[in-house]
């Protein structure tokens, strides 16, 4: 009941003139990021940080949040239209959705993915409210020793799930770690990795690495192949709404789809990707005929777009409540936060009551927009994606430069982006998954502080991490997620080792 | 892919040596405050060579294929190279020459040189992509180096 009457006085300030405005500008620019190739949610939201620079926090946060649930229903359209995916979430709907379009059904495509995201977003956002207070009450009782064993849970599981191969989402892991040192101790003030290079004093900030790292990496990437325009033909979009016979199925695919999205975008380390895949999965497992999946049948659609923004709205809950981003889309989401001086946490509640609960508010309002704006709008999304990739690309690196810049006023900043794109062209080249050292870059000051404030507290005794229960009991968590990953690795290995010793 | 593999992995090692240098060259531990500023990023470190160790010697176990297009074709690496050498010399230029100059002849380069777009249209775009976004965003108060001219 107290979490209902902060949201009521989180609607007030969400519907303000100015945050609706915000909200809605998000939502547009989010779609116009998720249209368009090339560019992820994660590098999307990165680029437009510097936009609400001069912004208060709660309108620049509500924009950011828009910016990246309008990117998760951006990569829909594309998927449809032109058989393209926007975003990783977004491939499995080319199966189903594009069959529609070209069978002439592309508005019930996109008018069930609208309906399911709105659905799977609004349930997602309800039980943002029904558990962020016991969540974070529960977390109060965190010291540096649990928060520092909370964030190894979260990382454990990041590195588990991000890749083929443990080690190398290990390693990328420790990368992003060893990149979030590099400037002045948090400690004792000491320079560290500077080089005697003076911009470095303030750290490797992470707005140029995500940029370099998706922006500039995939561009790098694409520039392999010809920089060909990747539009198809006209498309025609009619009736929005699906057929009276395909109601009841696509209810029952939007209800499994919300309840897997949300419960996957409480666990650090999944992505909607994983969300839209799984629920496509049990959407053919459970249908009467699942030989016509892949054909244009709707539930295809409804179940995978559902659960992807319900899996969207969900990962805050980590976030606001533990301070634990799941995805590299929401580490920016948090780095944008301690840029705005909030950082995400049980004390969020305290502290900052009123944004908090003015953001989950524009959550709802949002997913309100993105169904409002996104259905009449769907042709004009369509044209944009005429616009040749190689005129494109120029002006998606005309916004990296500025982004990059505008962050602290400095060349070097863009510098530092130009070298992570190089990095991050190689690292997916060799197969290394990025999400790993996007989010150690962004934890890893909160990591050292609290594993160095914990042995300070305990006069340097490490017993401290397993004597505290809630600490031992992550602790346990994160071997068991260690094990499990490495085990299932191991055999594997040992096949691929044994097959090249018969060769 | 096995020797691409090492090479990788071989950098990686090396890169976990430098950490460890660097680390022992600050205060590693021993401050009234507990580990020292060198503490963590130490054993970082040595996570890093054990990995890479294991993955070196995992690669003399197995041998993979090269994945097909794994090396760019030569008009892939020219393209690659455009775009890196634009961002460099953006770098360079962009102090001196103020950020719209710096970018009219960076988009003017890209669209007519990578993108081969007509005179007109590499115009267009040009003066959209450097000037236009340049009175965009200081009307949205992101301040943009001015350079010798102040544009």
């Amino acid at each position: 009941m107290e979490s209902f009457q902060h949201l009521m006085g989180g609607f007030a300030v969400a519907l303000s003139p100015m945050n609706l405005l915000f909200a809605t500008i998000g939502c547009v620019l989010g779609t116009l990021i998720g249209v368009l190739p090339g560019l992820g949610p994660a590098a999307g939201t990165a680029l437009l940080i510097p936009i609400t620079f001069r912004l208060e926090p709660t309108p620049a946060i509500i924009m950011l949040a828009a910016i990246y649930y309008g990117a998760m229903y951006g990569g829909t359209i594309t998927s449809v239209l032109v058989n393209v995916p926007g975003e990783a979430a977004s491939v499995v709907t080319c199966l189903d959705g594009y069959e529609m379009a070209k069978k002439g059904r592309a508005g019930a495509a996109l008018g069930i993915a609208a309906i399911g995201s709105f659905i799977g977003g609004s349930v997602a956002t309800l039980g943002l409210v029904v558990m962020a207070l016991p969540l974070a009450r529960f977390a109060l009782k965190f010291g540096p020793p649990e928060y520092f064993s909370l964030l190894l849970v979260g990382l454990s599981l990041v590195m588990a799930l991000a890749g083929k191969s443990l080690t190398k989402a290990l390693v990328m892991g420790v990368v992003g770690l060893i990149f979030s040192f590099v400037g002045m101790d948090p400690v004792e003030g000491a320079p560290r990795f500077t080089f005697g290079i003076t911009p470095l004093m303030d750290g490797v900030r992470f707005v140029p690495v995500v940029m370099g790292f998706f922006g500039i990496g995939e561009i790098l990437l694409n520039a392999e192949k010809t920089l060909e325009n990747m539009v198809a033909g006209e498309v025609k979009v009619s009736s929005f709404l699906p057929r009276r016979d395909e109601w009841r199925i696509c209810a029952s695919a939007i209800n499994r789809g919300t309840w897997l999205g949300f419960f996957l975008g409480l666990i650090p380390g999944t992505n909607s990707a994983v969300a839209s895949f799984m629920s496509y999965a049990i959407e053919k497992k459970v249908s009467k005929h699942p030989e016509k999946f892949g054909t244009g049948v709707i539930e295809g659609v409804a179940a995978p777009e559902t659960a992807n923004n319900a899996y969207a709205n969900a990962a805050l809950i980590p976030l606001f409540t533990l301070g634990l981003p799941g995805s590299p889309t929401i580490a920016i989401l948090m780095g944008a936060l301690i840029m705005n001086g909030l950082i995400p946490g049980p004390l969020l509640f305290q502290q900052h009551a009123t944004f908090v609960w003015a953001v989950i508010a524009s959550l709802y309002i949002g997913n309100v927009i993105l169904l409002i704006l996104n259905l009449p709008l769907v042709g004009w999304w369509a044209k944009l994606l005429k616009i040749p990739y190689n005129i494109l690309v120029v002006f998606i690196l005309v916004f990296c430069i500025i982004g990059a810049y505008s962050l602290n006023n400095s060349v070097f900043d863009i510098g530092v982006m130009m070298f992570c794109g190089m990095l991050g062209y190689i690292f997916k080249k060799l197969d290394f998954p990025l999400a790993p050292a996007i989010l150690t870059l962004i934890l890893g000051p909160l990591m050292e502080r609290s594993l160095r404030e914990s042995l300070s507290l305990s006069q340097g005794d490490y017993s401290t991490f397993v004597t505290r229960p809630i600490s031992l009991f992550f602790l346990i968590v994160t071997a068991i997620i260690f094990l499990t990953s490495a085990w299932q690795a191991l055999p594997s290995a040992i096949r691929e080792e044994s097959k090249e010793a018969q060769v | 892919m096995s020797t691409v593999n090492r090479i990788a992995w071989g950098a990686l090692l090396l890169f976990g040596v430098f950490v460890i240098y660097e680390s022992v060259q600050i205060n590693y531990y021993g401050s009234d405050f507990g580990p020292g500023p060198g503490f963590f990023s130490f054993w970082l470190g040595v996570l890093v060579i054990g990995l890479s160790v294991l993955e070196i010697g995992r690669s003399f176990r197995t041998c993979e294929p090269l994945p097909a297009g794994f090396f760019p074709d030569r008009t892939g690496l020219v393209r690659i190279g455009y775009l890196l050498g634009a961002l460099v010399a953006s770098v360079l230029l962009m102090e001196r020459l103020g950020y719209s100059l710096t970018m009219f002849l960076f988009c003017g380069f890209l669209l007519r040189v990578l993108g081969r777009q007509p005179w007109w249209l590499t115009l267009v775009l040009t003066v959209l992509g450097s000037f236009g976004t340049a009175y965009i965003f200081r009307r949205l108060q992101v301040i943009l180096p001015g350079g010798i001219l102040g544009i």
